[in-house]
Formats: C-alpha cells, structure tokens, sequence
C-alpha cells in the first residue's frame, strides 16, 4: 500500500489546511472572474458534486513499481480516479463532465452539512446513515437502465458480488429495498488490530477485551457511540452469543441480528457500566490516531474496521512490524458505505443522475475496484462479474504456490459466485495471512456468518444512545469528592473578592 | 457625483466582519439555544444546563483544568516576567523572542511535538490524562500569561521602588507593597487570556490521549448528535460565564492587553 504519510493526524490537518486555502482560492476566483468561469460551465459541461470520506478513493501517482501485473490487465493508478472519470465520461458518452470531489470525516458530519445546505448530487454515507436519508425521502432512486446488465457501461450492475447484491436486496427499511436508492462501494466487518508478539488471538477474540486489565491503558477504542455500543453489547451477551445452543438453533443469524441490535434499557444500562469500565482501562478513544499508535507500539491492540486495519498493517510491514485483526467470536458488525443520489443536488436533471450513475459505474470497473482496493486498504463491494481482474488481484496480492511450506486453502465463493459447491474461488495462501490483511480485507466464510448489521436508530433511541455516550465520556457531578466542591467554592469566592478589591481600588 | 472620504469608512471592513462572523453567529445560536426541535420558544435546554449532573460535572473538570492550567502558567510566567523586566541584561529582548516564538507555529503541531516529549518520558500517555493535559495547555497558553506581566513590569515606575527603600523596606515588602499591586492588572489580563480559552480548548486533551470531556467537546458531542439545541445552549452560558470574569476584570486589563498585543 502507498505510503503517504506516516503521521495520519498530521496529514490530516495539513490537508485541512490546504483545503481552507482552496477554498479561500475558489471562492476569489468565483467573485473576481465571474464571466469566464460561468459561461464554460453552464452549457455544455455537467457538473457533478460528490462527497465521500476523506482517503477513501485512489488518487493517483503511484510509482512506477507499484505496478499491479495480473494476467488480464496492468494495473497502474497515474492519475485520480476522479480525473479518470472525466476523460472516460468523455470518450464513452461525448460530454464533458466537472466533479466537484470533497470530503467528509464522519456520517454525522455529513449530516450536518447536509441539514446547513451545503448541496451534493453523489454522496457515500455508511449504511445507517443511508438508512435515516432514505427514511426523511432525501434520496433520488436508480433509474431502471442502472440496473441493466446487458449493457456494457452498467459495470456496477454486472460486477457487484451476488454477497453485497443480496444484502442490498435483504435490507430494507420503511418497506424499500437498500438497492433502489444505494449502490455499494466498500465494506467491511469491525474487530481488533492487535499485535501478535503481545497480545494473542484468543484474548483479542472476545468483545470482553476491552476491559481487560492486563492491558490496562494500551488499548484503545472507537470515539463513537455505534462502534462501541457493538463491541459493549457482544462483551454483555457473551455467555449467550458464544454458546453452543444459541450458534446451533435454525435461526441463529435473525437471533443474532435481534440481540446485537437489543437497544432495551436494561442492555443500555449494562452497556453503559461496561463502557465506564473500558474507558478506564483503555488507552484513549480514537477515530483516526489508533492506526499511527499501533505501528508506533504505543497500543498493542486497537478496535478498528477491517479496511484501516489492513492500511495499517501494510504500514506496520514497511516498518517490519507485523500485526495482525481479529474479529470477535461473539459477533462483528458488518458495515457497507454506498453511493447515493441526493434530490437537493440531483432534483430532476436527468444528465446530472446520468452522470452520477456513470460515475459509480466508473468506480465499478474491476481495474477501477483494485486501483482503490491497493490505494486505501478498504474491500470493493465489485466481485467482477465476468471479468476476473478481482480474484487475480487478490491471488497477486496473497497468493501462494502449493508447494510452499504452511499454507492453507481459503475458501472465497460466498463472495464471488451464488454456484453452492464451486471451487473456482478457493485460493492458496500463506497461513499467516487467514490472520493478516487477507483475513482482514476479505473476510472468511466464518466470519461473514458471525455478522450483523446494526440498524438504524430512530429518533428516540438516538437521543438515548447520545445521552449514554455522554454518560460515558463526561466527568459527573457525583464523581466529585466534597474536598473538591470546599476547594472550588473557596478559589471562585477568592478571586472574585480580588476583582472587586481591584476595581475599588481604581 | 463626488463621494466624500471620512475616516468613519475606515470602520467598514472591520463592522462587516464584526456582523457575519460575530453578530450573526451570536444571533444563530442565541436562537437555536432557546428554542427545541419544533423551533418553539423554551427555556427547557437552560434548565437542562443547570440540572444535568454531566453538565455540570463537566464544567466543573473544565474549571479544574483551566485552574491548573493557569496556576502553573502563573507560576511559570511571573519570576520569568519579573526577571526579565528587572535584569539590565543586553539580550532580553531576545529572551523575550524566545518566549514568543512558539506562537508563530501552530499549536497542533507543537502539540504534537511536546506528546512524542511526553511519551519518551512517561512511556505511556494514558496513565495521566489530567497532567498532561495541564502540561499541554501551559506550554500553550505561557506567552499569553507573560507578555502581559513583563509589559507591565517594564512600565513600573522604579522611583517608587527607590522611595520604599529609602524609607527603610525590606525587598520582600517593597515587593509585596508596591512591585505586586502595580502589576496586578497585567496578572488579571494573563489569567482572562489562560483561563477562559483553556476551559473549551478540547483538541488539546484530545492529541493527549485525556478521553474525559470537557464543554468543548460536548458542545461537540451534543452537534453530531444533531441536538443544536442543547448545545447551543451550553455554549451561551459558557459565553455569560466569560461576559461576567470579562466585566469584573475590566478596565485594566484591556490597558495591559494592548501593550501585550504590540508586543507580539
């Protein structure tokens, strides 16, 4: 994976720097030479805007070794994806295309932008959040052709894996399938980001982990309620989750999917006793720093989504520091973020969806869906379809000979293909890797079967998950001593009686 | 026609500045805090201020912090100050740079310098959030607390300090009689340029691993929550907090305030 940075946190703030001078650059250009810039845009050029989360697409300039060789094409990122786009846009349908690309940290941020009024057309929300748009009616649907496969430029459509194609079709919420109004992108299951040398897989194979005292202040977890109200849940229900009689009955995966989204007051009471006790032990709550602590060694392990946690493993590996994910016994969240049209941006101009739908068609391209994959460590939701670009990347990234010592057979059908049975998708790899970026980036079968979706919080529930959050995160009136409150109370009278003194004194 | 130029124009920029990014901000949040989801009128998100435990747990973690946090840069600051001020010495001017510098990088980035610091000498971060976080917001906020105090210093009228010793007092009470009095306000100023900022500055505990919130981040928490609300409504009694210790302060402090400003 491509080393950009080494410190994300600073990057990041560099970034933001950047964007702000940008932003300061557009918005001169637009009221210091309004004619040229309007006349260009308003004919005949399209333009798109899409936001999406920061580094979650290729932006190009790969050197020349990272060349990606696969038996039916070489694979190499020159340009931005972006820029791409509006070339191939141009070559394929004779328009001329203008994408506005920016970014957003977290979906709650995207949210906010949204209610402010900043306007997108393609958007790429995770899939609560997707869910709570399509819930307010903010999304424009696919249109029909999107959908069909017979034509050569509907990539998505061909390519999507018949594993994403079904849980887009399963999910609905409000009577409406997820596939009308969102098309995938990446996805991926939660877990721990550990290091092996420290830390074993069994400890890192429970939710409990979190607060185990054995790792006291070397762990950390997410910043956000949903990733830790998952991991809090699966640690209370372990005994249950992990039990012989609940993995065995009929309906396993609907119980599953009942007791990970149990949001009854008893569970967010015990949630949140366990959340307390996991914020005294662990190292800090973090959305971005975790990848940078692991590969410096200050955390040995750290709850992360399984895409950070293979960007941070081929990091660690440049550094000769191996690390390796584990996703939980008791269960592990299985998230998507996908594409979707918003009607404030979208409305009815016809040319700008078909732009949009060709735009999430482009990053649909195998070629396309590998370029990202090697650029950001997230999975593609494209399995290929036809094309078998994706299984050769992966057999080029991880694959091994047979006649190599320790390794294993990894069984990927449930992925690629609906045939019950078929060996097409059974790779040879090192063993180590079913604990590494393989295991991590595409899931085994085992796994996908432990997973749950976490549903949509409604309104009510939203306000009492905050509410726990806050809980857990704040200093509470009660924590505090009464020497405190003697101590505070004394300072507070203190200076306020040398203020007035001084002003009297004037 | 014939436009005549006055120096009221002069104050154009500066009051179209003063209306979108102060006054009309002000307003915004004035109305989201005393209004709830339906956009009704209510007082419910103040009462909410004033009887949430965590609330007022937090503001008071947030008084604790910035307490420390300005006792050490006071600590710090004063002898410093007073060194400076009272030393002949041909490079003070100098030293003074050197105290002011840091304020030309930004303070994330030298927060991030001063953690990898940290980390080298505590080994891991986490076992002490709140000193850390003490430490950060000192080294952060210490030029704001000097400045003030050396200008104030430098003006002191020496000959009172000559008359006192002519009239037979000890260093120690000329000190406490006329150097610490007369250098009051350039302390009050200090104390308002720390306290204040360090009770909201949230992304410092945030680069120093403290997970504990303090009003910053849960103004922050309650907005991507999308309860703008409730936050609104903790950063405006946050902001009559600072209006109260603005007004009982003032007067001498802006004076010092202005010369610590040229000085910068």
């Amino acid at each position: 994976m491509r080393k950009i940075f080494c410190c994300f946190g600073l990057y990041k703030n560099i970034k933001r720097a950047l964007a702000a001078v940008m932003a300061i650059g557009f918005v001169s250009s637009v009221l210091f030479v309004p004619d040229k810039a309007n006349a260009k845009s308003s004919d005949d050029v399209v333009t798109l805007r899409v936001c999406s989360w920061e580094e979650y697409i290729d932006e190009g300039d790969w050197d020349e070794d990272e060349l990606i060789e696969l038996p039916d094409a070489d694979i190499i990122g020159d340009n931005s994806l972006v820029d791409d786009f509006t070339e191939w846009y141009f070559e394929t349908y004779g328009k001329r295309v203008n994408v506005e690309y920016s970014c957003f940290g977290t979906n709650e941020e995207l949210y906010n932008m949204l209610t402010i009024g900043d306007v997108y057309d393609l958007v790429c929300p995770s899939e609560y959040m997707f869910m709570k748009l399509m819930t307010e009616g903010k999304l424009v649907p696919y249109s029909d052709e999107f959908f069909d496969e017979s034509v050569e430029e509907n990539y998505y459509a061909k390519g999507v894996s018949p594993f994403i194609k079904k849980a887009f079709e399963e999910n609905e919420i409000n009577g409406e399938k997820w596939n009308r109004y969102a098309a995938g992108y990446m996805w991926g299951v939660t877990g721990f980001l550990y290091n092996p040398e420290v830390v074993s897989k069994e400890e890192v194979s429970s939710w409990k982990f979190m607060t185990d005292s054995d790792y006291k202040r070397q762990i950390t977890i997410k910043d956000n309620v949903r990733d830790s109200l998952f991991g809090a849940v699966g640690a209370i229900k372990s005994d249950l989750l992990t039990s012989e009689a609940f993995v065995n009955s009929d309906d396993y995966h609907e119980r599953l999917f009942e007791e990970m989204n149990d949001v009854s007051d008893e569970t967010f009471a015990s949630a949140l006793a366990f959340l307390k006790e996991a914020g005294n032990n662990v190292y800090s709550f973090e959305t971005d720093s975790g990848k940078a602590d692991m590969i410096t060694g200050k955390v040995v392990a750290n709850m992360q989504w399984s895409g950070d946690a293979v960007y941070a493993m081929d990091q660690a590996e440049e550094d000769d520091c191996y690390l390796a994910f584990q996703a939980p016994m008791e269960a592990t969240n299985l998230y998507f973020d996908a594409w979707t049209m918003l009607k404030a941006g979208i409305g009815d101009d016809r040319e700008k969806q078909h732009a949009a739908e060709a735009f999430v068609n482009f990053l649909s391209m195998p070629e396309n869906a590998v370029r990202n994959m090697y650029y950001i460590g997230y999975t593609s939701v494209i399995s290929g379809g036809e094309s078998n670009i994706i299984p050769d990347y992966i057999d080029w990234a991880f694959g091994a000979e047979e006649d190599e010592e320790d390794v294993s057979y990894y069984d990927l059908s449930y992925f690629f293909t609906e045939d019950e049975g078929s060996e097409d998708y059974v790779l040879c790899v090192p063993t180590e890797q079913l604990d590494r970026q393989l295991g991590a980036q595409y899931p085994s079968e085992e796994v996908i079967n432990r997973s749950a979706i976490m549903k949509c919080f409604d309104e009510e529930t939203a306000v009492k998950a905050n509410q726990m959050w806050i809980n857990v995160r704040c200093f509470n009136l009660k924590d505090i001593p009464v020497w405190a409150f003697v101590f505070g109370g004394i300072i507070i009278v203190g200076v306020i009686f040398v203020l007035i003194i001084n002003k009297k004194q004037k | 026609m014939k436009t005549t130029f006055s120096r009221k124009q002069l104050a154009i920029p500066y009051s179209l500045f003063l209306i979108i990014f102060v006054i009309l901000p002000l307003l915004v949040i004035g109305f989201y805090a005393l209004t709830d989801s339906t956009g009704r009128f209510t007082l419910s998100n103040f009462l909410n201020f004033f009887t949430d435990t965590n609330t007022l747990g937090t503001l008071f973690y947030s008084f604790a912090l910035a307490f420390a946090t300005t006792a050490v840069c006071l600590l710090i600051a004063y002898p410093t100050a007073y060194f400076l001020a009272s030393s002949k010495w041909k490079f003070k001017s100098v030293i003074v740079m050197i105290f002011v510098m840091p304020m030309w990088i930004n303070f994330t980035l030298r927060i991030t310098a001063m953690k990898e610091i940290l980390n080298a000498i505590e080994g891991n971060l986490a076992f002490y959030p709140f000193l850390n976080s003490v430490i950060g917001m000192s080294y952060d906020f210490l030029p704001f607390m000097i400045l003030p105090i050396y200008t104030t210093l430098t003006k002191l009228d020496r000959s009172l300090l000559e008359a006192a010793k002519d009239l037979g007092a000890k260093d120690m009470t000329a000190f406490l009689k006329i150097t610490l009095p007369l250098s009051l306000p350039g302390i009050v100023s200090g104390v308002s340029m720390v306290f204040l900022p360090a009770m909201t500055n949230y992304v410092v505990l945030d680069m120093l691993y403290n997970s504990t919130y303090i009003m910053g981040s849960l103004i922050g928490s309650y907005f991507s929550a999308y309860d703008w609300h409730n936050g609104s409504m903790i950063a405006l009694v946050l902001l009559l907090i600072i209006c109260v210790f603005t007004l009982l302060s003032n007067g001498d402090a802006e004076d010092a305030n202005a010369r610590g400003g040229a000085l910068l």
